[in-house]
């Protein structure tokens, strides 16, 4: 088939322009100047700056409560993911059986993901709130989300909740995608059931869990401010107050915004760094087919 | 660069403005009053508010029809305040925005404001201050100038369910006044089957205002009204320790639930029965009232609790109408019109009706007690007493402070640690630091 060819050097720039200029205005302006008001003192109102050099960056750093969020973050990050998608693939593999009505319960299990952060944590309101939620009533515990043991515990269950459905959608679809030759000939050689997941199906999934854990640390990162901030508020006593909603707080409620500027670029570099991480490291080892 | 001309020129409003008025003795300004002219004002009052506060401004539009007002509401009041520096910033800042009480220190030197007062002298338009309650004009002057007008003013009450006191054998007329009143209370309604009798949400606002029903600042620097910036937070002092010694120590001993912050556990455990007293804002009469006639109990109102012969009184709380700098002359006397038809007797009664905040003026209260809405509506006339019996002082007209809402951040959270076991002194000192240090900053930054 003959490929058609443009002579023109310059359409595929023009061809270009609109997502350039997407790209420009809503993402590398942005990270631009945020880079450059992290150097900044800011006045609130005005705006008017002064330069500081590296006295946010020094100043988040030796602010106890900073690095306490920091840990915290690092926490909440390995269990979500680890607890997420761990359960989504148990629940994918279920939803991979050839039952009556499956249709049903798959709909019914990727649903959450529908939902808005905002409204997952009402749910989860609904049911731990200590004035009348329904499980504070039927455990005869009201404490959930006013103790700092059990809140971050409530926050990580709904973080892991919530994400539940787009982990299982790709996992199925992985599933799916695992051929039927490689699992019968493994039977042959002798595999048992356990013997054939381990090294044939994981196997085969592992670009896919390696895709699942880039997008579940950005995930626990950066989208579970909506959830905390109508649960806990990043309370009681800062033991829910990961990075982002640390961050939230400075820019929008206390003013900060060098300080802002300065924590949305370590949150930055610390996703950046992760994510580097985990292809230099495990990325090594994914089995593309 | 653009950005830096709108500062100098905003600066250099601020600071010649003032003198032009003075030098110009009043009414100098060369402005036509039936020019076509149409403002924006930005309000953070959700749910059946948004219509009540439309229907208040349609009313203005009817009486001038040459202005056009754009009401909107812009979210909470940190919303608010965050689209407005914005919005100023990209040279669109409404003409009259909507803040906190907490925020008025920031604002007075935000640099993007024009005092109320000095736009109704540089328009001749007196503004009949001695007509409003004390408490409530006192907040907003600063340095004898009020830079905002009052708009919904509340203080918090307590709140009881008349039944429930029945019931524990406890006097139904005569609600608890002290710290021990209410604990002995709490006692006996525990003794009589409610296990955690009383409640309110973590909100540092009840910690403030018991602070200055001790007749104790909140800050240094007369409370942050004496011209310079406020250095140091006094909260952690003997007062705020007395305040948390009772609260927390009766949620040790299992009188207290602790619902967590925000404004709607503390509501529906009350509605629902599972306590007997909360603390909440006297803006809740309506709601909680038919919260419990619903389930066929009474409720009955009293002034906030303090520790036996305390001699201070209630600050207000709520929040009030600003205006931006650097609009046209028109403008601004459109702006300053529709703030002053908001705080005159007609808006206020209505919006007293329709919300439970306290109407601002003398003459509209005047007016609701010939109405005889009183005495429909007695627990109403608690909030007004309890704020007309505050002594007028300095700590009772509240606490300023640039950083307030970080304070309260901070408050919240150690209230939060002593639940948890830190000694109430420890924990207070500790936010105290912390205030300290932002305050350090933020008084560099904005000067």
């Amino acid at each position: 088939m003959k490929q058609s060819t443009f002579n023109n050097k310059y359409l595929p720039y023009v061809l270009l322009v609109p997502t350039f200029f997407i790209l420009v205005v809503f993402l590398f302006y942005p990270a631009v100047e945020t880079f450059r008001l992290s150097l900044f003192k800011i006045h609130p109102w005005t705006g008017a700056e002064k330069f500081a050099g590296l006295y946010n960056f020094i100043k988040i750093f030796t602010n106890g409560d900073y690095l306490k969020s920091f840990i915290l973050s690092a926490y909440f990050a390995i269990v979500v993911i680890i607890a997420g998608l761990f359960f989504s693939l148990l629940i994918a593999i279920l939803l991979n059986q050839k039952i009556k009505g499956m249709r049903f319960y798959r709909t019914f299990l990727i649903w959450p993901y529908a939902l808005s952060p905002a409204i997952a944590g009402a749910l989860f309101n609904f049911l731990f709130n200590p004035a009348n939620g329904v499980l504070c009533y039927f455990t005869g515990f009201r404490t959930w989300l006013t103790d700092e043991k059990t809140a971050i515990i409530v926050v990580i269950i709904a973080a892991v909740w919530k994400n539940l459905g787009y982990n299982i959608i790709f996992y199925l679809t992985a599933l799916r995608n695992v051929p039927a030759s490689a699992l019968e000939s493994a039977s042959i050689d002798g595999a048992g059931p356990v013997k054939r997941f381990i090294y044939i199906t994981v196997a085969f999934l592992s670009p896919t869990t390696f895709f699942l854990f880039v997008m579940n640390t950005i995930y626990a990162y950066f989208a579970s401010f909506g959830l905390i901030d109508v649960l806990t508020q990043g309370g009681p006593a800062g033991s829910t107050r990961v990075l982002i909603y640390h961050l939230y707080k400075d820019f929008f409620v206390h003013s900060k915004i060098g300080y802002a500027a300065a924590e949305s670029l370590v949150l930055f570099s610390l996703v950046v760094g992760v994510t580097v991480l985990q292809f230099r490291t495990a990325g090594k080892k994914v089995h593309y087919q | 660069m653009k950005k830096s001309k709108i500062i100098v020129i905003a600066v250099l409003m601020t600071i010649i403005l003032p003198f032009a008025v003075f030098a110009a003795g009043s009414a100098d300004v060369d402005v036509d009053e039936s020019a076509t002219v149409s403002i924006e004002f930005w309000h953070a009052m959700s749910g059946a508010r948004v219509d009540l506060i439309q229907g208040i401004v349609d009313k203005f539009m009817a009486e001038n029809p040459n202005v056009e007002v754009d009401v909107q509401y812009t979210g909470s009041y940190n919303d608010t305040l965050n689209k407005v520096k914005s919005a100023y910033k990209a040279g669109n800042a409404p003409d009259i925005f909507h803040s906190y009480e907490i925020g008025t220190l920031g604002l007075i030197n935000s640099g993007i404001i024009s005092p109320l007062d000095v736009i109704a002298k540089k328009y001749d338009r007196e503004i009949p201050w001695d007509d409003f309650f004390t408490p409530v004009q006192s907040y907003y002057k600063y340095q004898g100038d009020h830079y905002s007008m009052p708009f919904n003013s509340s203080t918090p009450l307590i709140f009881y369910n008349k039944s429930f006191f029945e019931k524990a054998g406890l006097d139904v007329n005569n609600p608890p006044k002290t710290y021990e009143d209410i604990r002995a209370a709490a006692v006996k309604l525990q003794a009589a089957g409610y296990k955690t009798p009383v409640t309110w949400n973590l909100h540092s606002w009840y910690f403030e205002q018991m602070i200055c029903l001790q007749d104790e600042p909140f800050v240094n620097d007369k409370n942050g009204r004496s011209g310079e910036l406020p250095t140091e937070v006094v909260f952690n002092g003997k007062a705020g320790q007395n305040v948390l010694d009772w609260w927390v120590g009766m949620e040790k001993d299992g009188l207290f639930l602790d619902v967590g912050p925000g404004w709607s556990n503390h509501r529906a455990a009350f509605g629902a029965g599972e306590v007997a007293i909360v603390m909440s804002s006297s803006s809740d009469v309506n709601t909680l009232t038919a919260a419990l006639a619903e389930k066929g109990w009474e409720m009955g109102t009293g002034y906030i609790p303090r520790p036996e012969g305390a001699k201070g009184g209630v600050a207000i709380g709520g929040g009030s109408l600003w205006m931006t700098n650097n609009h046209s002359a028109e403008e601004e006397l459109a702006a300053l019109k529709l703030i002053t038809f908001i705080s005159e007797d007609e808006s206020q009664i209505a919006w007293h009706k329709g919300t439970g905040y306290f109407p601002v003026r003398k003459t509209a209260m005047d007016q609701l007690k010939t109405e005889g809405w009183f005495n429909e509506n007695p627990n109403y006339l608690t909030a007004f007493n309890q704020l007309l019996d505050s002594p007028e002082t300095l700590n009772t007209s509240g606490g300023l402070l640039g950083i307030f809402p970080e304070a309260r951040e901070l408050i919240q959270s150690a209230i939060q640690e002593m639940y948890a076991g830190k000694p109430v002194k420890q924990a207070l000192d500790e936010a105290a630091v912390k205030a300290n240090a932002s305050i350090a900053e933020w008084n560099e930054v904005i000067q």
